[in-house]
């Protein structure tokens, strides 16, 4: 670190601003890799899949409070985690796998705008659905369970629950890159992606590989939607637009269809809104507030784009049916 | 190739150029905000001999069995017809069963459209048709407009809803136009009493600001700062904003973490406050800092949301019901069928027109059957009013026409409930 990056804040701010940014980048990865899936395989943005997140997050917060909510501690609070995120995995995957038959399969050779306005629709739905009819426009709060703390070194600290969200959503992003590139499920998704009349050739189960891919993408979003609870307490309907948005966007930014693109994305997209804006207040004459943070992430964006147009990751454009 | 990868960089400077042009404009304009908006002192000097002078006051004389004319200037058309019919019925509900030594009370209503252009039109028409005294305007861009004309006619007007900070203050030698009252609460009151409250109860030297974006928060959380700086305070930090519905507020956090402020204000509504304040109290450096919101924080599901981060906090809540706000609601249901909760300055403008009405029958004097009004004494007894059974509660006028000393409460939460302080 040169003395310029010390100048307004101390080693320590910037520290907690990676930190903030690792994992406000851990969630939308996880998210970001539902919306590259169902691109890759369909070429669909699903936009439901903010929801689909939603969906977890409501899960996990139900498994938790019934678990005893605030009573819960000790070791029934690591127990209590994994049950939420295992409810909220399953909860998500049979949204999204519902979200597939009802909203998207029967537009299966529609024009490609009618899917796109189908899960436009299944998503104002959803949130709308959980915030008027169920909550009442109200809020629900995760209980704090987590053990406070931070591990700390010299000037670097991280909260205990920091990294646990880092910690976890890194081995759950491991876990699915294992069953796309391990599995026969995985194999054959991606033998669809690659092409769905060859694959339908090899005998595949088209209709059954899609369905699989929105339930492995909705899994993710379904834990990160239960950490996301747990690191920011609040939850209601429509919390899963603007991470949504966000998620979309790292897809995009990582290179749509790739699975390390949309990790990359994702923490490319967390950094760059909690330090890219601190950055750019080091150049002398320049006070950028707050809530322009979101004015440079997305100016980023599509600086990123005007020099590589399909993403980090290029994906292979050979392939098209 | 070459060509290609050029207009590339072009595009991307472009951009970023545009964004700092953007960005040191939107600079700019914070300084100039900060310097013309600066508060008391200099600004504000209140009513003048000079003022009085200036202002057409005359003696009217109403015929006996002829009816005393209040009139109503308020939007009774258009966009904002919505907001200004129940304003208008209100203040006439104010009236019902009135009478003035005798003589009927008449409520004499025109549209001023909630426009620039509506209310000095308005008020044309209600000087023309003799009213004694107005409820109204209704916008502060019409009231601006047609501050002059009752002025000039003497006729001396309360509005019910005008807020803009500058209509007491307008820039002329003689001061704040004499004959112009107005019953809300201004941001600028409950800034000033959150700033005196900061200094003089919490000690703070330093505070945090962070605000909603939208025209309330952005109000609010720089007149908080003008009157804190003013009070000696230093704000530090940059104040930051944020979008509705923001629920990640770990990076502001961080940064609050390395201003080390005496307190954290927000401007905003408990809707975002919520998870801030619980993300606020997870940082062990700032579990105990004092954190202080507004009228849009002050709601019960702030505790029942934040629990246990909701402690200690401080909220600050102008306004009142008053103890007539049940009469109104009444009154207003019979006459109209309308809903009080729901009428938006309603019950300000039922308080308007009670304080026009018990001035008038404080100063009318029966002359044989015809009644004589000074409106200079009208003027003055409705200056010195102390209304205390209003619907927003007990209200005074300063001496620039602002409502005295709005009741600005505070409260802190203790046990997971809202405690006044005194």
């Amino acid at each position: 670190m040169t003395p310029l990056f010390l100048a307004h804040g101390s080693a320590e701010f910037w520290s907690d601003q990676t930190v903030n940014g690792l994992t406000t980048g851990s969630i939308y990865a996880l998210v970001a890799l539902g919306y590259t899936m169902v691109y890759g395989i369909l070429q669909l943005i699903n936009f439901a899949h903010g929801e689909v997140f939603m969906v977890g997050a409501f899960a996990g917060y139900g498994v938790l409070v019934a678990l005893g909510g605030e009573d819960i501690s000790g070791v029934m609070v690591l127990v209590a985690i994994i049950l939420a995120l295992a409810a909220a995995g399953a909860a998500s995957a049979v949204t999204a796998a519902t979200i597939e038959r009802v909203a998207y399969r029967p537009l299966r050779n529609a024009p490609r705008l009618a899917p796109l306005i189908s899960a436009i629709g299944v998503s104002i739905f959803l949130s709308h659905l959980v915030d008027d009819g169920f909550l009442d426009g109200k809020s629900k709060f995760y209980p704090q369970i987590f053990p406070t703390g931070d591990l700390s070194a010299g000037p670097l600290s991280i909260s205990y629950l920091q990294l646990f969200l880092i910690g976890s959503s890194l081995v759950m992003m491991a876990g699915l890159y294992w069953v796309v590139q391990r599995t026969r499920t995985g194999k054959a998704i991606r033998a669809v992606s690659e092409s769905r009349e060859n694959a339908a050739l090899m005998g595949i189960d088209v209709d059954r590989m899609i369905v699989a891919t929105f339930v492995l993408g909705a899994i993710m979003a379904g834990f990160g939607g239960v950490l996301y609870g747990l690191f920011l307490s609040s939850i209601r309907g429509s919390m899963g637009f603007l991470p949504g948005v966000k998620a979309f966007t790292a897809a995009v930014l990582g290179g749509i269809g790739s699975i390390p693109g949309a990790v990359v994305g994702g923490f490319f997209l967390g950094l760059t809104e909690s330090v890219g804006r601190e950055l750019l207040n080091e150049i002398p004459g320049v006070n950028l507030p707050n809530e322009w943070k979101d004015v440079v992430a997305f100016a980023l964006l599509v600086v990123v784009l005007i020099f590589r147009p399909t993403g980090i990751f290029r994906q292979r454009e050979t392939k098209r049916a | 190739m070459r060509h290609r990868t050029w207009s590339r960089w072009f595009l991307a400077i472009a951009l970023l150029a545009l964004i700092a042009i953007a960005a040191a404009a939107c600079g700019d304009d914070d300084d100039n905000g900060a310097a013309t908006t600066a508060p008391g002192g200099a600004a504000a000097k209140g009513f003048t001999d000079a003022g009085y002078k200036a202002a057409g006051f005359k003696t009217v004389t109403i015929d006996s069995g002829a009816s005393v004319k209040i009139g109503v200037s308020s939007a009774l058309s258009g966009d904002v017809k919505g907001l200004g019919v129940p304003i208008a019925d209100s203040a006439e509900t104010a009236g019902d069963g009135v009478t003035i030594k005798g003589h009927k009370v008449e409520f004499v209503r025109e549209d001023d459209l909630c426009s620039a252009e509506g209310g000095p039109a308005a008020a044309d028409r209600l000087i023309k048709a003799n009213v004694v005294a107005v409820v109204g305007p209704i916008c502060s861009g019409g009231t601006r407009a047609s501050l002059g004309a009752y002025d000039k006619a003497g006729i001396t007007h309360i509005s019910p809803s005008a807020t803009a900070g500058d209509l007491t203050t307008p820039s002329r030698a003689e001061g704040p136009y004499v004959t112009f009252f107005r019953v809300p609460v201004l941001n600028g009151d409950e800034a000033k009493a959150q700033a005196d409250f900061a200094k003089n109860t919490l000690k703070a030297k330093t505070a945090f600001v962070v605000f909603d974006t939208d025209d309330y928060g952005k109000d609010l959380s720089q007149q908080f700062q003008n009157f804190f700086t003013a009070g000696g305070g230093k704000i530090v930090g940059s104040p930051a904003g944020y979008e509705k519905k923001q629920n990640d507020f770990k990076s502001v956090i961080t940064s609050i973490k390395a201003a080390k402020p005496d307190l954290v204000y927000l401007a905003g509504f408990y809707g975002e406050a919520t998870p801030f304040l619980q993300q606020l109290r997870a940082e062990s450096d700032l579990k105990t800092t004092p954190f202080m919101g507004g009228d849009g924080v002050k709601n019960d599901e702030l505790i029942s949301g934040a629990k246990d981060a909701a402690e200690n906090a401080y909220l600050a809540l102008p306004g009142e019901r008053g103890a007539g706000f049940a009469n109104y609601a009444t009154k207003y249901k019979a006459k109209y069928n309308g809903d009080a909760e729901t009428a938006t300055f309603g019950p300000e403008a039922y308080d308007a027109a009670t304080i026009i009405l018990r001035a008038i029958d404080k100063v009318a004097k029966d002359d044989g059957g015809k009644l004589t009004i000074d409106m200079k004494a009208l003027n003055d007894a409705i200056k010195t009013t102390t209304l205390t059974d209003g619907a927003t509660g007990t209200i005074k006028f300063g001496n620039d026409g602002n409502r005295a000393g709005a009741a600005v409460k505070f409260f802190q939460v203790k046990s997971g409930k809202y405690v006044e302080l005194k």
